[in-house]
């Protein structure tokens, strides 16, 4: 067999390159010979973005994976239970409008459909609230287990928000001590290139001794964030731009403290419209993450500032805020040769539905399971890869959208978001079949979709979404088994409500006494 | 509810306890917290299991009692039908509450617990057996054995604690699935309850089998192995009472 993959060289170090670093290690690094090995180089200068603090409930099998315990986890990134996201002010803009994305099915949803009957019955309650408990669960401010829940499991479905500066840090420890990842403190300053166009190695400068060298490789991993050193400037693999569809540019973020360590902490992502865009409002432990994201065609930076000083409230003056500007788009490729990029370095779309870490966890787990085992298979895994993430991107791009278009606002913001120019023509096409059928999982050809036929349903009909199903009529089996599905959700809904603590109540106990690993 | 007070021999010269009505704290337990120093005298008639505090989600040792929520399946005639009575129940109606006063002083450990009662147990009687202090205010050989079995507990904790660590450690414990169908075909489910991963146990490596050796740690390892056994005779207690409850109908 001709040389096998053996060596990955990590450019970036971010919790994009140390979540790569750490799965592709933990698959792959034994202490055997054919080990592969996987060693990560980080400018000792260049600091880490590190907003992205929303995840997906994915992130514990990748923690789990990587070998991880919860409870070390959530003490030292700060980290808290995020059992969906709540979007106010995206309908109509009014106090009492909102609806929930939660992250569990609709009761039922894999023997049976709600959303016709859901409709025909002209419910009081919303669609989240009809269909799932975990929405009374946000609601009420509680988390989606108890202290004697083993690690990881669940009583109600849930992801984590997390501090990103802690967390890449945490991720560094643990994959150099744990999992072999060998670490480099220096800035790359150049490819060497081989005779097929591939990177033979980067060179780098220590950070310490300001001496040159070079780290030699048969895999890249591009995790230099935006500048996207390899894919972008390197081989010039062209930008894709979707602002044309996601209007977002801008971001202005503040880190706001709690009142005390007792302040509640909200158990899902509040996400609230505004005049020109949306702002994200995430519960750490220890504090809250609170931040505009919004369209500078539509508003100016003044302006923005005091949208946001106006949703923080007096606690704003003392804070000093921190201004990013975003590119939404990706790559037109990801993986070229024998590099790949994963995390922004790949693309960057704004941070509705927490699309990021989890491209960055989706990247690294396919990588880490397809490793190409030489380089004459590695094209053929490319080519897998760029299909497979361009399709994604398509998706997340279509599905963010779909919160746009549905909404009355009156600002040019949001009547600009409506211009049918401005949707994509898979998202229009899903718009029409859903007039007169509600979202299903045929409607996604995926068998690793993104987001499942449930999640377009809940922001459909959550934005009042009506799907004309006259034109069928319901049996009287569907009768019954919505009659019951809904009486089932509100049954869990009570239990829900009875046994589970406070999301601050159960982080403080984890901190006191942490989960058990069974 | 239990109203603790603090025991006096001045206040409380006069304090009677009935030990047989003691028993009944423990009518409505269908599991009581053990510790190690039971466990062979417990393996003879309960199982010996583990389960975890609701409100730390720590691991403590229990002896089955019962299967549903407030059964006790030994409690038969306003009595414990048992052969050994758990500490826990045993040394009813009192408990060790922490002296705030003395313990923010450099005294002696012993002085930092004082001896509490429960002013509202119906074991409190006001003649009969037994007197706590003597007409000169002396600790009577009753009190005296209660204030034993309460240090027994206080030190057992510690004991049960590393003993937990140290199977956790040794990835030993695993959790039970109890899908139970008793003679009338009710069946239940008990859920939260762990024992020992007796595979795991078997592929101990030499190394682990002499630290748990040296640790005394064995003999309870084996005693909660055999013990789960009596989840049996637990079923034909839980069989006898429901084929009684037939016929009275």
């Amino acid at each position: 067999m001709e040389k096998p993959v053996r060596s990955i060289v990590i450019v970036g170090g971010g919790t994009a390159g140390w979540i790569t670093a750490g799965r592709i290690a933990a698959e792959h690094q034994h202490n055997s010979a054919q080990a592969v090995q996987v060693t990560l180089v980080e400018s000792a200068t260049i600091g880490i973005i590190g907003v992205g603090e929303g995840t997906w409930p994915t992130m514990r099998n990748t923690l789990m994976k990587l070998g991880i315990s919860e409870t070390d986890f959530i003490r030292e990134c700060n980290a808290s239970f995020k059992q969906g996201a709540k979007f106010a002010k995206w309908v109509n803009g009014a106090d009492d409008d909102f609806y929930y994305h939660p992250l569990m099915l609709p009761q039922g949803f894999q023997k049976g459909d709600l959303s016709d009957a859901w409709q025909r019955a002209g419910l009081a309650q919303s669609f989240s609230e009809a269909v799932c408990y975990q929405e009374a669960v946000c609601e009420h401010g509680l988390s989606p287990k108890l202290i004697t829940t083993p690690e990881f499991a669940s009583l109600a479905n849930y992801a984590y928000h997390l501090d990103a500066g802690k967390f890449a840090g945490f991720l560094q420890k643990h994959c150099t001590s744990k999992l072999g990842v060998k670490h480099v403190l220096a800035d790359v300053t150049g490819v060497v290139s081989a005779e097929n166009g591939d990177i033979s190695a980067v060179q780098i400068e220590r950070a310490e001794s300001k001496t040159p060298d070079q780290i030699t490789g048969d895999l890249f991993v591009d995790c230099t964030g935006f500048s996207s050193l390899l894919l972008g400037k390197h081989f010039a693999v062209p930008f894709v731009d979707r602002s044309d569809v996601l209007f977002i540019d801008r971001a202005i973020a503040v880190q706001v403290p709690y009142a005390d360590e007792d302040s509640p902490i909200a158990s899902h992502t509040i996400s609230t419209g505004q005049q020109a865009g949306w702002i994200w409002d995430i519960g750490l432990s220890n504090r809250r993450g609170v931040g505009y994201v919004y369209s500078s065609r539509h508003t100016t930076e003044t302006e923005a500032e005091a949208t946001l000083r106006n949703y923080v409230g007096a606690e704003f003056s003392g804070l000093s805020p921190r201004k990013i500007p975003i590119t939404s788009g990706h790559r037109e490729l990801f993986w070229k040769n024998n590099c790949v990029a994963v995390g922004l370095s790949a693309g960057f779309l704004e941070p509705l539905e927490a699309s990021a870490l989890v491209l960055v966890e989706l990247s690294a787990e396919m990588i880490a399971e397809q490793l190409p085992a030489c380089r004459s298979v590695m094209d053929i895994t490319a080519k897998r890869f760029n299909e497979t993430f361009l399709y994604r991107w398509d998706r997340i791009v279509d599905f963010l959208k779909l919160h746009y278009i549905l909404s009355d606002r009156k600002e040019p913001f949001w009547v600009d978001n409506r211009k049918p120019e401005s949707i994509p023509e898979s998202l229009q096409a899903l718009m029409s079949l859903w007039k007169f059928r509600a979202p299903g999982d045929h409607d996604f050809t995926s068998n690793n979709e993104v987001f499942p036929a449930a999640s377009y349903q809940y922001v459909l009909y959550g934005m009042g979404f009506k799907t004309d199903m006259n034109w069928r009529s319901a049996s009287e089996t569907e009768r019954l088994f919505a009659q019951e599905q809904f009486a089932l959700n509100e049954r869990a809904v009570r239990q829900a409500l009875d046994t589970l603590p406070s999301n601050r109540e159960l982080i403080s106990k984890i901190k006191q006494y942490g989960f058990s690993a069974i | 509810m239990a109203k603790l007070v603090s025991l006096h021999n001045s206040v409380h010269q006069e304090l009677r306890i009935c030990p047989e009505k003691a028993e009944s704290h423990g009518a409505e337990l269908n599991m009581v917290p053990v510790m190690l120093s039971e466990f062979l005298k417990l393996a003879v008639q309960f199982p010996i299991a583990l389960t975890k505090n609701k409100e730390t989600g720590k691991f403590v040792c229990v002896a089955m009692l019962g299967f549903a929520e407030k059964e006790n399946l030994f409690w038969q005639h306003a009595k414990l039908d048992t052969l050994y009575t758990p500490l826990h129940i045993s040394r009813q109606p009192f408990f060790l509450g922490r002296n705030e006063a003395i313990s923010n002083l450099a005294a002696d450990a012993g002085d930092q617990y004082v001896v509490c009662f429960d002013t509202e147990s119906d074991s409190l009687v006001s003649e009969g057996e037994e007197l706590l202090f003597t007409h000169t205010g002396e600790e009577t050989p009753y009190l005296r054995k209660i204030k034993a079995m309460l240090a027994e507990l206080l030190d057992g904790e510690t004991h049960v604690k590393a003993f937990v660590e140290s199977l956790l450690e040794l990835d030993l414990l695993t959790s039970m699935q109890l899908d139970i169908t008793f003679s009338n075909g009710e069946s239940q489910r008990v859920n939260g309850m762990y024992t020992i991963d007796e595979k795991k146990l078997n592929a101990l490596s030499g190394e682990a089998v002499v630290k748990l050796h040296s640790a005394g740690y064995l003999a309870y390892i084996y005693a909660m192995v055999i013990s789960t056994g009596q989840i049996y005779s637990l079923i034909q207690k839980k069989n006898a009472r429901l084929s009684l409850a037939g016929l009275n109908v």
